[in-house]
């Protein structure tokens, strides 16, 4: 490293006037540099910062979050919360925590990425738990991955099917998480497996979606449709076809019997194609991530309208019950309302932080967010307004 | 502003390279990072030069230190009456290092952005990828396994983070002229091991990728520093064996 003579000279009429304490060489050039890199590397990332978005479940009274630090469980109908994570000893200290999902009345599947070992050396893992349903003890867990969960995986056939950032899919029992079966997809898995019927579906950054037995996790397609960018969401099934998107901006209409190509060529939008659509039976809506919203008509994959919101949109665009409206959460937490019919927003709600994930039921819409200081949310929706209900934390527990 | 006039496009360049250098990530990385230090290796040898010129006027400062040990004042000025007669800046050897930092720092950053392993910051590189330039969207996520390398996450074996101290220190230490004082000399003997370590910290934590720069780097500011010294001592022994075949 080169040092610097850090000289204080400041022109003072004719005279230059050096300031003697400085001109012990490099004394605070490496300071500087040194605050710099620290400056640098906070900005770049690190330490505890967010991954990825959390995710919920919803029960009948209760709504299951994954808040980072811990996992709560608050009542639906009023925020309160009912049972939190942070307060059993088994999972104090532990996470973070990004994914929740359910077997009512038998099990709760949480993931969170934390660092195996310990100190400097210590390294990234994912880890898989099953918690008791009641009693909150650690039924089992599961820790022979390499990569994070992203997603929460789904429960079938007393199996939990969930990818990994190890490119890998695999299929747990629920009850003692022994390993039924894997699939390497060749690249991670960030979408929730779809299941229908004994076929599991699943996309991956490798670019492809595969179709899996769902009790052996063998092959059912041929091959798996190829596309030409990596694939984050899971496929949205119709009658006899699924919907998927990809980063090569195309939605792609697939038979689910044999993966061939439905539409004539993909739809192609944008941008990158990340969450799932949705669908009133007859359309499908997607948004991309430069926040362009599409109608297209399922059958045909013809344009019916676009609108653009402001923000990436990188989450699943919910529907409405009737299917008048759609709701649509960008990267900075704000959610919008449009028309399905033409695609007019008609309602934005100012966000607080980016939105981890949405669920809709009913009318009631919940919310998780990451840094923001309430970060799990419910609303009333109607078409032209949004109520908040409740948050968690209350503003007044901060 | 950042994004727009350094990361997005040190991004799509490294996207670029990555295309049309057999989609290999490491090659893509060592070719942006060759290219950016060569971009910035003016300003380079003028920080160097500068360095060893305020080298070679150490004697002559410390003469002044201590002929004007009582009158600050009057040393400052001597000293920079001293600067002027040598055609020294003071300042000579730190404005191309604060020119070069955001663009060293645009093309970490870039790397780092590229190798994006989470939901969160692949997000963002969809942000930064210009959409004139075709296909480049096909091409995420980089194929980044390498031997036993995954270039997104860190070096597992720390086989990197060990490579990255050595080349550090090994770089330090060649740059780092032999300072006269013993405030000098003891700041750089600090930075001698804090530096290397610091980086080595930093390549257990992040991407490996970014270790993969940082040894590139630091092998490329010894090259020039090799190179700067050679044709400095050039011309003075093409002199000496010229005088020495005179008598």
């Amino acid at each position: 490293m080169t040092q610097c003579p850090s000289l204080d000279v400041t022109n003072q009429g004719d005279s230059i006037r050096v300031s003697e304490k400085r001109l012990v060489q490099g004394r605070f050039y490496p300071v500087t540099l040194l605050l710099l890199a620290t400056l640098t590397l906070s900005s770049c990332g690190g330490g505890a910062r967010a991954t990825s978005w959390t995710d919920l479940a919803i029960n009948d009274q209760v709504i299951y979050a994954a808040d980072l630090a811990s996992i709560v469980a608050l009542d639906k109908e009023t925020g309160e919360v009912v049972w939190d994570s942070a307060d059993e000893a088994d999972l104090e200290g532990l996470g973070p925590f990004y994914t929740v999902n359910l077997l009512p009345e038998t099990a709760l599947f949480v993931t969170s990425q934390e660092r195996s070992g310990g100190g400097l050396f210590a390294q990234p893992r994912g880890v898989l738990r099953a918690l008791e349903w009641d009693a909150d003890d650690v039924l089992w867990q599961f820790t022979g991955t390499t990569g994070y969960y992203i997603a929460p995986g789904i429960v079938t056939d007393n199996m939990l099917i969930i990818g990994n950032g190890d490119g890998l899919v695999y299929a747990l029992d629920a009850e003692d998480g022994s390993e039924v079966w894997s699939f390497d997809t060749g690249g991670r898995v960030w979408s929730t497996p779809l299941v229908i019927s004994d076929t599991v579906y699943v996309t991956s950054l490798s670019h492809r979606l595969y179709a899996l037995d769902l009790a052996t996790g063998r092959e059912v397609w041929d091959g798996p449709l190829e596309t030409g960018g990596a694939m984050t969401a899971q496929p949205l099934p119709l009658d006899d076809l699924l919907f998927v998107g990809a980063f090569d901006s195309k939605i792609y209409a697939v038979h689910q019997e044999d993966g061939s190509l439905a539409w004539p060529q993909p739809f192609e939008g944008q941008a990158w194609f990340w969450g799932s659509p949705a669908t009133d039976g007859t359309d499908i809506y997607i948004a991309d991530v430069n926040g362009n919203v599409y109608a297209i008509q399922a059958e045909t994959g013809t344009l019916r309208w676009q609108e653009a919101v402001e923000g990436p949109v990188a989450r699943k665009v919910l529907l409405s019950p009737e299917g008048d409206f759609l709701l649509v959460g960008n990267d900075a937490g704000d959610i919008i309302i449009l028309d399905t019919q033409d695609g007019r927003v008609l309602e934005t709600h100012d966000g607080i932080g980016p939105l981890g994930s949405m669920a809709l039921e009913g009318h009631v819409l919940y919310v998780t967010r990451i840094l923001a200081d309430q970060r799990i949310q419910a609303f009333e929706i109607e078409p032209d307004d949004i109520d908040l209900l409740w948050e968690y934390p209350q503003p007044e527990d901060n | 502003m950042w994004d727009q006039f350094v990361l997005n496009p040190m991004i799509n360049l490294l996207l670029l390279f990555y295309r049309f250098l057999g989609q290999q990530t490491i090659i893509a990385i060592a070719g942006l990072t060759v290219l950016v230090r060569l971009l910035v290796l003016p300003l380079t040898l003028r920080q160097q030069q500068s360095a060893r010129r305020m080298q070679e006027l150490q004697p002559e400062m410390e003469k002044i230190q201590k002929k004007y040990a009582k009158d600050p004042e009057k040393r400052a000025q001597e000293q920079m009456k001293l600067y002027q007669k040598a055609g020294v800046s003071p300042l000579g050897g730190c404005l191309p290092t604060f020119i070069q930092f955001p663009i060293l720092i645009g093309l970490w950053q870039s790397i780092v952005r590229v190798l994006a392993v989470s939901p969160l910051d692949l997000l963002k590189l969809s942000q930064n990828i210009w959409p004139f330039l075709p296909n480049l969207s096909s091409l995420i996520p980089l194929q980044s396994n390498f031997l036993w390398l995954d270039l997104g996450q860190p070096d597992r074996y720390f086989v990197l983070p060990a490579l990255v101290v050595v080349t550090s220190w090994l770089s330090q230490k060649i740059l780092t002229p032999p300072a006269t004082d013993p405030n000098s000399a003891a700041m750089a003997q600090q930075m001698q091991i804090t530096m290397p370590l610091m980086f080595g910290l930093i390549s257990i934590s992040y991407a490996s990728g970014l270790s993969i720069y940082f040894v590139l780097s630091n092998l490329i500011t010894m090259s020039t520093q090799y190179l700067v010294r050679r044709n400095k001592s050039a011309p003075t022994s093409a002199r000496g064996a010229k005088e020495r075949s005179k008598e």
